[in-house]
């Protein structure tokens, strides 16, 4: 699982994150880390190109508990802007960018394919605007295939790929930790339907809602059927999937792996490892097991602690009375139907693996202990609000649902031509509007450059809202420009 | 000093080929299989006289609709037993046994050799075919697991003999299946045992509302069938009846496989036809597509020759002729030697069957393995073995490590998930002791707890009468480029056979696209479905549905 090859990376690693820190509580995080990167054999100079001097040891962190995560956190943001090497892994020869491994038909990848990837060196490579784990301009879109027949396709016709824009990972902890609380609650409602009707003999009906927000209804037989016709906007297995723009993974962890692979070749061992592919090197890059399953974590921790985006503080007097007036149209038009305000989070303890995973992504049944990672500590949770009952209030702006978002007559957003894991090509999950601000351009393939123009393609679901705007008058409509504008990335 | 030094490159290239020759080790999950037959309740063992060397099957079937697989084990001379599955999901297993009342002559549950569950008159409770020495027995399923014996009412005189084979499908147009039934020696004929095989038996239902077995078709020659399927070995959608027959007894004898063809007499493939000899101590079919290629591949079980066939891609054509080329050998899967315990005479294997047992997506092979009885030439401690899938297409044997290959008999196997977790089971049948029944903890993790496997699907086809579920229907499960077919079938192995959820192991796939051809020939859509889930595909109904274990 860990796999080591120099010393230097460690006192690299050790020494940025001194300069970041004080204290004892880090001198005992950085002796964990220390603990956790173990060298290897082969060394090179200090001015080594390799990003993986060493690997961290999953078992390890998870075991030395909080002492580890600073130090996690920290290698985590080393390699979310590392620039892999050939000699790290980097590049699938032989593997398309699939997320179950696959191998080319025929010929080798070249190091890199600006459509079937890997089409950058680093996640920081287009997460990076406004800051790192942020959005990307439009140069940093990527081309979507599934990547199981067409791992060569070279052009960006949407008859092959879907073309996407990079989505800011803020707060992207607190959105897993949503999606996890509305899948037990989506998936307990489930269970007692099934056990209601058993026990009945008589067929049973249950909506399908959490937190507020309504998946449609399914209806349990006593036999233990479950029709699922009218379930909606979720996944028939009642897992809320919250990451991508259809909404399509599960986890940062899932996220992950398939990014590693897709956009830059490295395969990580719980995916493409031996025991799933039967090979160390599944790509054929020349470096076995290129990520361990401790690589990963770090990666995921760092992510699941960025801050969420927050309210831009030095507004204008204009702008702020602007953007207030805005707030309340946006509210009085609908938008928050789908867009909604905020979603309440009982607990801010994130936990990887995540739980509701499956194989290829490292479950939390195969973990001796679990990484737990409180963000209820970090400086970002005093600024979120709570409710009566005393949970968090995570102001996404998002149902975390998808919703078809094209008509007959509107249909801008509806520019795909093929469906994304039984996700069909109109239909996507409400996008995140913390930070919209930051991320212009804007729309699945970042295609609008202004929120007007973002805002007018709503069709489908949100075709009511977006007349309600057009029928405002252009200082209400600007206002609620103002008001999305206000929703910033800013550093911490 | 040149001449040392080229012999000592040459013994180190030997060396090292032939450690790459060496049996393959399994490089995925080996799942832990821990046998609690005592603690799951059940104790049922198998024996008897030469008429019970052979058989030792049973069956597998939901005979309760709770969707878990209940049990019915054949004891030779001690009585059949059926034993109802109260497991709860993803715990241990636990069965209950439940006394058969057939209302007729309890002594008709003895001299079982093995049975299979169909649902003969599709009133939606799995029916049981009984294989005896003597008259088999037709046992109609009612609620909560009961059984009354139809024979009578369903015009069926027992086809009598020593039953060690049985088969079924619906041929087009038919109410009720058609029935294979394949027979051992006939010990009243002069001479016997040798040379003197009974013929076997084509039952085809007869019109009517009910079903009719009045009617026998003869299948001669007969050469001592211990293993029946009807299998689409050329995908043409007219299933032919293979025959597996054991050379102990026969005389000029070979393998076998009918043409049976609607409303036709059955007749053999012969040498013209492409068929070619072999001769074999046939005792199981197992049947699976190793290659994904569509066409399915045989596990045949013997004596010390085991084989696995493959149509040979030079001279059967596309799939015109039925010729095979034997393949155990250059993937792994001869399974001819015990592979521990250290006796190195020939195998004594039974049941076949293939399935994947660490969700890995691949197809895995189980093999029972026992002596007859105190046969000296072969070995005597005779593991049983579990051949688990590779990816470079060979096999590798994992039975010592994954706990099957303890010191017993085996006969007969029933190979189902018997608390619903997504993982096989299997219960093997001994003669001469209790059953041994082992439930897949998942995968061994050195001295660690069992770590969760692959993911998985578990299909349930329901479609309206005639043929209610889907015998005869092949399911091709898609993911990424890899497509995995299994086929709904009623007989093979060794008088052993399972009804209900079919299992597909998914690997890291979250999500699937399954079609099914259904036994007309028809295909489905495509049916989008999640990974570990229970899945209902009704024909009737456009989208799949989901089913959920009540307790």
């Amino acid at each position: 699982m860990v796999r080591d090859k120099e010393k230097p990376t460690i006192r690299r690693l050790t020494g940025d994150v001194g300069d970041m820190k004080r204290g004892l509580g880090v001198s005992i995080a950085l002796s964990v880390v220390a603990g956790v990167l173990v060298a290897g054999a082969a060394s090179g100079g200090s001015w080594d190109e390799r990003v993986f001097g060493s690997h961290v040891d999953f078992d390890a962190v998870a075991s030395a508990g909080p002492a580890a995560l600073t130090a996690l956190i920290e290698r985590g943001r080393e390699l979310f802007k590392a620039k892999f090497t050939t000699a790290d892994g980097a590049g699938r020869p032989k593997a398309t960018q699939a997320i179950i491994p696959t191998k080319r038909k025929s010929g080798i990848n070249p190091p890199f394919s600006r459509t079937s990837g890997p089409d950058s060196n680093s996640c920081f490579g287009c997460h990076n605007d406004p800051i790192e784990g942020g959005s990307g301009d439009d140069i940093a879109n990527v081309f979507v295939s599934e990547g199981f027949e067409s791992a060569q396709f070279d052009n960006i016709d949407p008859s092959f790929s879907s073309e996407r824009h990079t989505i800011a990972l803020m707060g992207a902890g607190l959105v897993e930790l949503l999606a996890r609380e509305m899948t037990a609650d989506l998936q307990a409602i489930r269970a007692e339907a099934v056990a209601h009707a058993r026990v009945t003999g008589e067929p049973c009906r249950a909506d399908l809602v959490t937190k507020g927000i309504r998946f449609g209804w399914i209806e349990a037989h006593p036999d233990g059927m479950v029709d699922l016709d009218s379930v909606d906007g979720v996944d028939a297995d009642l897992i809320v999937r919250p990451f991508s723009r259809k909404g399509v993974f599960t986890s940062l962890r899932q996220f992950t792996i398939n990014a590693l692979n897709v956009h830059h070749g490295m395969e990580a061992v719980e995916r493409f490892g031996v025991r799933w592919t039967g090979s160390h090197d599944f790509a054929e890059s020349g470096v076995p097991d290129a990520i361990t399953p401790g690589d990963v974590s770090a990666l995921v921790a760092f992510q699941a602690a960025l801050p969420p985006p927050t309210v831009k503080a030095d507004l204008p007097a204009d702008w702020r009375a602007a953007a207030s007036e805005g707030a309340k149209q946006f509210q009085a038009i609908g938008c928050v139907s789908c867009h909604v305000e905020t979603l309440p989070l009982k607990s801010l303890v994130f936990t990887d693996p995540a739980p509701y995973d499956m194989a290829g992504t490292l479950r939390a049944s195969e973990a001796k202990a679990l990484i737990r990672i409180d963000l209820s500590t970090f400086p970002f949770a005093r600024t979120l609000q709570k409710n009566d009952k005393g949970e968090w209030l995570i102001p996404l702006y998002s149902d975390l649902k998808r919703h078809l978002v094209v008509d007959e007559t509107v249909n801008a957003l509806g520019n795909e031509l093929q469906a994304q894991r039984f996700v069909e090509r109109d239909v996507f999950l409400t996008p995140r509007l913390w930070g919209v601000g930051s991320t212009a351009p804007y729309g699945h393939n970042g295609a609008f450059r202004m929120l007007d123009e973002v805002i007018v393609a709503h069709g489908g679901d949100a075709r009511f809202s977006r007349d309600a705007y057009l029928a405002l008058d252009p200082e209400q409509r600007d206002s609620i420009v103002a008001f999305l504008r206000s929703l910033v990335i800013e550093a911490p | 000093m040149r001449t040392v030094l080229g012999l000592l490159i040459v013994l180190a290239v030997f060396a090292a080929a032939r450690a790459a020759d060496g049996p393959q080790k399994p490089l995925g999950d080996v799942p832990v299989m821990h046998e609690e037959a005592e603690a799951a309740g059940i104790h049922s063992v198998y024996d008897g006289p030469w008429e019970f060397f052979v058989g030792g099957g049973g069956a597998a079937f939901d005979c309760d609709g709770s969707g878990f697989p209940s049990v019915f084990l054949a004891g030779g001379k001690n009585p059949a037993k059926l034993f109802v599955n109260r497991s709860k999901a993803g715990g241990p297993l636990r069965f209950e046994e439940k006394p058969l009342d057939i209302g007729a002559d309890p002594k008709l549950l003895q001299n079982v050799i093995g049975a299979y569950p169909i649902d003969i008159d599709g009133d939606g409770h799995m029916d049981l075919f009984v294989l005896r020495v003597g008259g088999n027995l037709l046992l109609k399923g009612g609620p909560d697991c009961g059984f009354t014996l139809t024979n009578k009412e369903w015009n069926f005189d027992g086809d009598p003999g020593w039953t060690t084979s049985f088969a079924a499908e619906w041929e087009p147009g038919q109410k009720f299946p058609t029935l294979a039934i394949g027979h051992y020696v006939d010990r009243n004929a002069p001479g016997s045992p040798w040379g003197t095989c009974q013929e076997n038996s084509l039952y085809r239902p007869q019109p009517g509302d009910r079903p009719d077995y009045s009617v026998r078709t003869p299948l001669a020659p007969g050469f001592c069938a211990l293993s029946m399927l009807f299998t689409d070995w050329n995908k043409s959608g007219v299933p032919s009846l293979r025959v597996s027959n054991d050379r102990q007894y026969y005389r000029g004898g070979e393998e076998q496989m009918w043409r049976i063809e609607p409303g036709k007499t059955p007749r053999l493939y012969t040498r013209a036809d492409g068929w070619r000899h072999l001769s074999i101590f046939g005792m199981g079919i197992a049947e699976g597509d190793i290659d994904g290629s569509g066409y399915p591949e045989y596990f045949l079980t013997s004596m010390g020759d085991e084989k696995l066939q493959k149509l040979d891609p030079d001279e059967a054509g596309r799939a015109e002729l039925p010729v095979y080329r034997d393949i155990a050998a250059e993937v792994g899967a001869t399974a001819h030697i015990p592979y521990t315990g250290g006796d190195k005479r020939p195998s004594t294997a039974w049941h076949a069957e293939f399935a994947d047992f660490n969700n890995a997506g691949l197809l895995d092979i189980f093999v029972s393995k026992g002596n007859l009885e105190q046969m000296p030439d072969f070995a005597a401690r005779d593991p049983s073995n579990l051949l688990l899938g590779q990816w470079n297409g060979k096999f590798a044997e994992a039975g010592d490590e994954a706990g099957v290959a303890g010191d017993r008999k085996g006969r007969g196997a029933l190979i189902a998930d018997f608390n619903l977790d997504g993982c096989l089971d299997i219960l093997q049948i001994n003669r001469g002791s209790d059953v041994s029944l082992f439930r897949n903890l998942g995968a061994k993790n050195g001295d660690g707890p069992p770590l969760p496997m692959g993911n998985w699907t578990e299909i349930r086809l329901v479609e309206p009468n005639p043929n209610r579920n889907a015998v005869g229907a092949k399911i091709s499960v898609k993911t990424g480029t890899r497509a995995q077919t299994r086929t709904v079938q009623v007989g093979g192995g060794d008088a052993s056979g399972h009804a209900g959820w079919i299992h597909v192991g998914l690997g890291t796939a979250e999500r699937a696209e399954i079609r099914v051809q259904w036994p007309d020939g028809e295909w489905s859509a495509s049916y989008r479905v999640f990974a570990n889930q229970f899945v209902v595909i009704d024909r009737a109904k456009p989208q799949a549905a989901y089913w959920y274990p009540g307790r």
